[in-house]
């Protein structure tokens, strides 16, 4: 290691945790650890308040309903019930998953196409595009939709024009077949950087000798790419495909701020998010939004403990 | 041992002097990290590339970078023109007449009753400084607990801090707009600051970044020459989290800067908005036409809204550890 902390998570099995003699040497000429959980503290009072109580909140309150006339009442799991059987709320898990169907393999494969050929140093100015790819992230989602829909506006964005020039004239990139390839795009746009960034310093945690060995025994950097370095870094790889598809199930600020240009574009349960954000505050139903929103934690949740989980398995996590 | 321990007090109580020399020791960290990289390199030409291919790849990335850049030359471009000019000329090339200051002006102005642009500015600055500077705080204890003491249920806490990772921001913002219902935290401040400072994967990042790079040994002997676990942690803890420390503000000044669903759900006065909320409402109205002249202050504002975070990690790269991101699995 050059400095304290260097690639400390490139090497998470061996650096992730303090092992447990340096633990105890600590503790030995010192005072107890116990006084550790004055530091803990402020951090767990600030989740509780404003994380635990909430979601307890969210879930009693998913359990009652209220009505114009005879006012709040215990309803059980109706909510759910009611959220379950819409057909528009799964209409928008529908569309999300054919949207994270999509965009997460394309961005996860372009981030990595260019991880690959910056690390191996077989195209040029590798240091400068790995800036300029990486500056959307920095980029609210807010700004980025906003940029996208005047370039693609019907008929005045620049990009509907060069579209009519190349031959197919009369696009609307809002129209209901293309609208979701359209927020695909933007979301590529956005995020394509940050996994390219990720997957980069997880390829130069490669010890050398590794490629060096390869490439004597004669392959070509295709197979150096292909054979060596993915497979080494799998494990980035998994977990890039999780964080993009829960990022991908949350979907919400592109849609709603395309909607501001083309409001019959986007539905009011376009996506989960949406359903949740319409029913609850646009429409008022608080209970039903909460049940929504609980179903969606869930799913979420679930998909993130399976990354947990297989991090876990594979030594990554404490 | 103890030496060490000495030598690391006086750095930090020297200030400005300390603080040169402790910039210039991360220079030639950064150096010698810079050049382990190029010796981890193999050469180029032990592949036996064509020079084609090497123009190919180069191409590929040429034309990425400028589907990267496009939007934000637009964005540029279009904040010099009139709304007229930004639908009738080419939208890559500056028009006549030259309004980018009459558009900055607008800014200041309330635009048909939505509310003032450098009022979100205000807000949003105000937003992101005490949500990441809280955030950035209690990752620092609650990491630097978890990873130099071991206390009853510190295993517990810190599996149960890790599980709140999976808790999408999505499924949290609604709940947390009901409570406010409850209890009149909508439209205040804290109902917006208090939240941004949770930050499960700042504190995972501390923890393992304080687990590599503040030695158990050094606190051990602070702690012999009799100094507090406050002192420990401020004088020697501390100047050793400084890179992680950056890394953790950071990620959570462009979380908060960014945030839209939770402002969006939480406040109903435009006087309270972020600029993303602000904005929103700004492209409500000029995308629906039926407010006029909305487009250049939208497009301005978009551009004045994205310059300090980029201006932010520009400066604060040097610190920045883009490895360090690798831990985050809230994306």
């Amino acid at each position: 290691m050059t400095s304290a902390g260097v690639g400390v998570l490139g090497a998470p099995a061996r650096s992730d945790q303090a092992p447990p003699g340096r633990l105890r040497a600590a503790g030995r000429g010192g005072p107890p650890g116990a006084r550790g959980l004055w530091f803990v503290l402020p951090f767990l009072a600030v989740l509780t308040l404003f994380m635990f109580v909430p979601l307890g909140y969210a879930i009693y309150t998913s359990l009652f309903t209220t009505k114009l006339i005879g006012g709040t009442s215990f309803s059980a799991l109706a909510n759910y019930d009611q959220v379950l059987t819409s057909p528009d709320f799964w209409d928008g898990v529908r569309r999300v998953l054919l949207f994270a169907v999509i965009q997460v393999p394309v961005t996860i494969g372009l981030a990595a196409f260019f991880a690959a050929i910056f690390d191996l140093g077989v195209a040029k100015f590798g240091r400068f595009f790995r800036v300029v790819f990486f500056v959307p992230f920095a980029i609210p989602a807010v700004v980025g939709a906003l940029m996208w829909s005047f370039l693609l506006l019907p008929q005045l964005g620049p990009y509907t024009r060069l579209a009519g020039t190349l031959g197919f004239p009369g696009t609307n990139y809002f129209s209901s077949s293309l609208i979701l390839p359209t927020i695909i795009v933007i979301v590529i746009w956005e995020w394509t950087g940050y996994n390219m960034t990720i997957l980069y310093t997880a390829l130069k945690s490669i010890p050398r000798d590794v490629v060096e060995a390869a490439v004597i025994d004669g392959a070509t950097f295709s197979r150096v790419i292909l054979r060596v370095k993915l497979p080494m870094i799998k494990p980035a790889v998994v977990m890039l495909v999780f964080i993009n598809l829960v990022g991908a199930l949350q979907l919400f600020t592109e849609p709603s701020i395309l909607s501001a240009f083309q409001p019959q574009a986007v539905s009011y349960s376009f996506t989960p998010a949406l359903y949740v954000y319409n029913t609850a505050v646009g429409s008022g139903e608080y209970n039903l939004g909460a049940a929504a929103a609980v179903v969606l934690g869930l799913v979420i949740g679930a998909i993130s403990a399976g990354s947990l989980a297989w991090r876990r398995r594979k030594g990554d996590l404490a | 041992m103890t030496t060490a321990l000495r030598g690391t007090g006086a750095s930090a109580k020297t200030g400005a002097g300390g603080w040169a020399a402790r910039r210039r020791a991360a220079a030639a960290r950064r150096r010698e990290r810079r050049a382990a990289e190029v010796a981890n390199a193999v050469p180029v030409r032990l592949y036996g590339l064509r020079r084609g291919t090497v123009t190919l790849l180069t191409l590929c990335a040429v034309l990425f970078a400028l589907f990267i850049l496009a939007p934000l030359a637009w964005l540029v471009v279009n904040a010099t023109k009139t709304q007229a000019n930004v639908y009738s000329t080419f939208g890559f090339w500056f028009a006549r007449p030259f309004v980018l200051f009459r558009n900055l002006g607008l800014l200041t102005q309330s635009m048909s009753g939505s509310g003032v642009y450098l009022q979100w500015m205000g807000n949003t600055a105000l937003y992101a400084a005490l949500g990441a500077g809280g955030a950035t705080v209690l990752c620092a204890l609650a990491g630097y607990g978890f990873a130099r003491y071991r206390f009853r249920g510190s295993n517990a806490l810190f599996y149960l801090t890790l599980s709140t990772l999976l808790v999408p921001i999505t499924a949290v913002a609604l709940p947390l707009y009901l409570v406010y219902a409850k209890v009149g935290l909508i439209n205040s401040i804290w109902g917006m600051v208090l939240p941004s400072m949770v930050s499960p994967v700042g504190v995972y990042l501390m923890r393992t970044f304080i687990a590599a790079s503040v030695p158990p040994e050094l606190v051990a002997a602070a702690r012999i020459d009799g100094a507090g676990e406050v002192t420990v942690f401020l004088r020697i803890a501390v100047p050793l989290m400084v890179p992680g420390l950056v890394t953790v503000f950071l990620l959570n000044v462009v979380a908060v800067w960014n945030n839209y669903f939770l402002p969006l759900i939480i406040f109903t006065r435009s006087g309270s908005y972020p600029l993303t909320v602000g904005l929103a409402l700004l492209a409500q109205g000029a995308g629906t036409g039926s407010k006029g002249g909305l487009v250049p202050v939208l497009i301005a504002g978009g551009l004045v809204t994205v310059i300090p975070v980029v201006l932010l990690f520009v400066l604060l790269q040097r610190y920045f550890r883009a490895d360090l991101l690798r831990g985050s699995t809230t994306g």
